[in-house]
């Protein structure tokens, strides 16, 4: 059997949204069935990791049943008591699988073994579902709901990443005819403006330039003195840039709009983000599930644990390391090597630049108007397709490989 | 509700009844420009060898069909589309890229072969195909054709041939869907199920339409322009005398920066400097004697003989120097050669040109393995006569035998 990849081709959509048909039906009448949605997500689930990905598919379930033990386990400890070193333990053995996914490639040709396409997404959740266990916002968990939680079908390979208590306060719920109507029309919103994004637009920029745009480049690897700094190189960061954008921004949009049809109203991940005025502002529109999840569970608790610790005093000293340690993690779960943890690293200089740039701005008036505001927007887009060149792994090709014959 | 949901999903469904009833239906295409046509014939692009419509139309305006691999790329001012267009009163529509061999051309030229019935084409068999594991997959799937595989499979199917065919196409392993059922199907020599016919039917006509509406959009080449570039650098006329002088001064010219008489652009580029010392004995264990690609090659010979088309056959020669500096085996291809020659000859295919023995003349090769300046004047003496002249009707006498591993392993004396 071979395997079916999700959001690959038009053929997924017609058979998932078939496949969905009484959940929507039922969701019109007011009734959810969700034994009949798991049901569809566990065979979905099945042909994904079908045929000669079937190793995955074992990993995955060991897996779940891995963090569901975690989850559950702590949950039921939580009840009663809250001892740090215990808390700890279960945070380092939720996030353990997806560590030993990202460092295999530094010491093995061989990719992990435990490792499966969304391994991410799934640590973002149960990670987040601990953390929460431990502040006391989540005071109980129901194993069923926190798998049906964990699986949810539309975002289970790359997001968005919910929250277990906005997941849950749709899933338990139906929503009104009117509103699920709503619903049905964004839906069908997100899917097609998805279709345009990742199937025409990230197409042609990712199918039919960037090839031609990287060979144009590393044939000038000797460019100026060596360094490979061509007209091509800088026509490959835009080119990759936008390719990246509509490519992630259409898949993203797909799994809103399938989310949408199963009546529930996934966080959205992007929002016009070349449109941001500074870095700052670009990572609220840029991947914001994943920013998100960030700010709130490595940003806040890293500031957090700095004040409480009293390591600084200076609440700017506090906020600069917090942004790196932020950025750093981020880059290196993009994946151990020199060019992600290198994008965390200019991430977080730019947005510790821009907080300088807003602090020096605040008590002056400087001039602002639409020109301005244009500036602000044409210098972060560049900044960010600049961090997007060393994202793409290209300038390890352009410097560190062999030219091809 | 109902007319709220009208609203939501009117306007889906309305374009998908568009978008479905337009690829559905048996649409007719005009027949491409003239000089769009021939400039598609030349351009030896993707899409044309995958398509159906340039080919066809081509064919319908009596153009020559040129199959090959990479030989044809290699446009000096004698290749045969110039000398075609020259002095030779035809036009030649060129089939081929690198990496397509036998099992290619057999699947992409199956709407072809139909309208070429009683006519001519050249086909330049390279021994560089007859390496031990055949067809390359990576460059089937490359130039892998669902349109013409789809249409051989609705065609009547049954027999040793298209078992072993659709045997092979499996092997390459990257059909998927109906078109995979049906090489099952093929393969195990069971007819295909009425549904299945059905679906592929439908598929086909959608694949059809597409190539029809999109081959009008197919990108240019520069292939037309280097042609008519070419033809200037010609005497308005000449004996094959004076063609070959002039072509082995080109050669020379071309050629004078290295020891192989090889064009320097090519040796510059893709020789020069350490690239060549790796290369040297690289070749010694090279065998292409034993290849599921005999039996390949044959499904095309099948092909020619069903529907009476006269195949002019070009076997290419390796550059002699380059063959002994990377060890290449002299014996080894000798038997290679007659081994094709064998399946051709057996079979009533008689107009072959062996040109295996000339890789030592100066000017003859443009590089390694593909020809060029004199080669293609001497492709072009027997090739201009073979189109002009009526040739007599083929007696061809297929045999299965070569469809065996037997033959594929089969090494003469």
């Amino acid at each position: 059997m071979p395997s079916m990849q999700p959001y690959a081709n038009p053929r997924y959509f017609v058979i998932l949204i078939a496949a969905l048909l009484p959940v929507i039906i039922g969701l019109l009448r007011g009734r959810r069935h969700r034994n009949y949605e798991s049901f569809v997500a566990l065979i979905f689930i099945i042909a994904m990791f079908g045929g000669d990905k079937w190793q995955q598919g074992v990993a995955l379930i060991a897996y779940v049943i891995w963090q569901l033990l975690l989850v559950v386990c702590y949950g039921k400890y939580r009840q009663t008591k809250n001892a740090g070193p215990i808390y700890y333990t279960v945070l380092l053995a939720s996030i353990a699988p997806l560590a030993i996914v990202k460092l295999t490639p530094v010491f093995s040709p061989q990719p992990s073994l435990i490792g499966f396409l969304g391994i991410s997404y799934l640590t973002f959740k149960s990670v987040q579902t601990v953390m929460e266990l431990r502040d006391g916002t989540i005071k109980q968990i129901d194993p069923l709901f926190f798998l049906r939680f964990l699986l949810f079908l539309p975002t289970i390979s790359s997001g968005p990443i919910d929250r277990y208590r906005r997941f849950a306060k749709d899933y338990n719920g139906v929503p009104k005819q009117d509103e699920y109507l709503e619903m049905l029309r964004k839906g069908v919103r997100y899917l097609f403006q998805g279709f345009a994004y990742k199937f025409i637009i990230g197409y042609v920029f990712g199918t039919l330039m960037l090839p031609r745009v990287a060979h144009m480049a590393l044939m000038q690897r000797s460019a100026m003195g060596g360094t490979g700094i061509s007209w091509a190189l800088v026509a490959y960061m835009y080119v990759y840039s936008m390719y990246l954008f509509f490519d992630f921004a259409g898949y993203s949009l797909f799994a809103l709009s399938i989310s949408q049809f199963c009546g529930i109203n996934t966080p959205v991940n992007f929002n016009q983000p070349f449109k941001a005025k500074n870095i700052k502002d670009f990572w609220n529109r840029w991947h914001m599930s994943l920013s998100f999840w960030f700010r709130d569970f490595v940003f806040m608790r890293v500031t957090f644990m700095i004040m409480k610790k009293r390591w600084f005093k200076n609440r700017v000293r506090v906020s600069q390391l917090a942004y790196l340690i932020n950025f750093l993690v981020m880059g290196f779960w993009h994946g151990v090597t020199w060019y992600y943890i290198v994008y965390g690293l200019f991430h977080a200089g730019a947005i510790i630049i821009n907080d300088y740039w807003l602090r020096y701005k605040k008590g002056k008036s400087l001039p602002s108007n639409r020109w301005t505001g244009a500036l602000a927007i044409f210098v972060t887009f560049n900044v960010v397709c600049f961090s997007f060149l060393i994202f793409s792994g290209f300038l390890n090709t352009l410097w560190f490989t062999h030219a091809i014959r | 509700m109902k007319r709220k949901l009208w609203l939501i999903f009117g306007p889906v469904v309305c374009a998908c009844v568009l978008v479905f009833g337009t690829l559905l239906m048996p649409l007719h295409f005009g027949k491409p420009a003239p000089k769009k046509l021939a400039a598609a014939a030349v351009s030896l692009n993707q899409d044309v060898l995958l398509g159906g419509t340039i080919k066809n139309h081509a064919v319908g305006a009596d153009y020559v069909p040129f199959i090959d691999s990479s030989e044809l790329s290699r446009m000096d001012p004698f290749h045969p589309s110039v000398l075609a267009a020259k002095y030779g009163g035809y036009k030649t529509l060129l089939l081929g890229g690198p990496g397509t061999q036998s099992l290619t051309q057999f699947v992409d030229n199956q709407s072809m072969f139909k309208r070429l019935r009683n006519r001519k084409i050249v086909f330049i068999i390279s021994p560089q195909w007859f390496t031990p594991g055949g067809q390359r997959r990576d460059a089937f799937a490359y130039y892998y054709s669902p349109m013409q595989l789809t249409s051989w499979l609705l065609g009547k199917r049954g027999g040793a041939a298209d078992r072993y065919a659709a045997r092979r196409i499996l092997q390459m392993g990257n059909t998927s869907g109906t078109v995979r059922q049906g090489l099952l199907s093929v393969a195990a020599g069971q007819k295909l199920p009425q549904w299945q016919r059905h679906l592929l039917k439908a598929h086909l006509q959608i694949l059809h339409n597409e190539d029809g509406l999109f081959s009008r959009f197919a990108s240019v080449s520069k292939n037309a322009t280097r042609i008519s570039k070419a033809e200037k650098k010609l005497p308005a006329s000449a004996t094959d005398a004076q063609l070959d002088k002039l072509a082995g001064k080109m050669g020379a010219h071309a050629s004078r920066g290295n020891d192989f008489g090889i064009s320097d652009k090519f040796f510059d580029s893709r020789l020069r400097g350490k690239k060549i010392v790796r290369l040297q004995g690289s070749q010694a264990s090279f065998d292409y004697r034993r290849s599921p690609e005999y039996s390949d090659f044959q499904l095309l010979l099948r092909n020619f003989a069903q529907n009476n088309i006269t195949v002019q056959f070009v076997i290419p020669p390796v550059n002699a120097k380059w063959a002994a500096y990377t060890g290449l085996r002299d014996d080894m291809l000798t038997q290679t050669v007659s081994k094709i020659k064998h399946q051709l000859s057996a079979q009533g295919f008689n107009h072959v040109l062996d040109m295996s023995r000339d890789g030592k003349k100066a000017s003859y090769m443009e590089d390694t393995i593909h020809l060029g300046w004199r080669g293609w004047v001497d492709v072009d003496k027997t090739v201009r006569p073979f189109i002009k002249q009526k040739q007599a009707t083929p007696h061809y006498h297929i045999s299965n035998y070569y469809l065996t591993r037997s033959w594929q392993q089969h090494v003469g004396e």
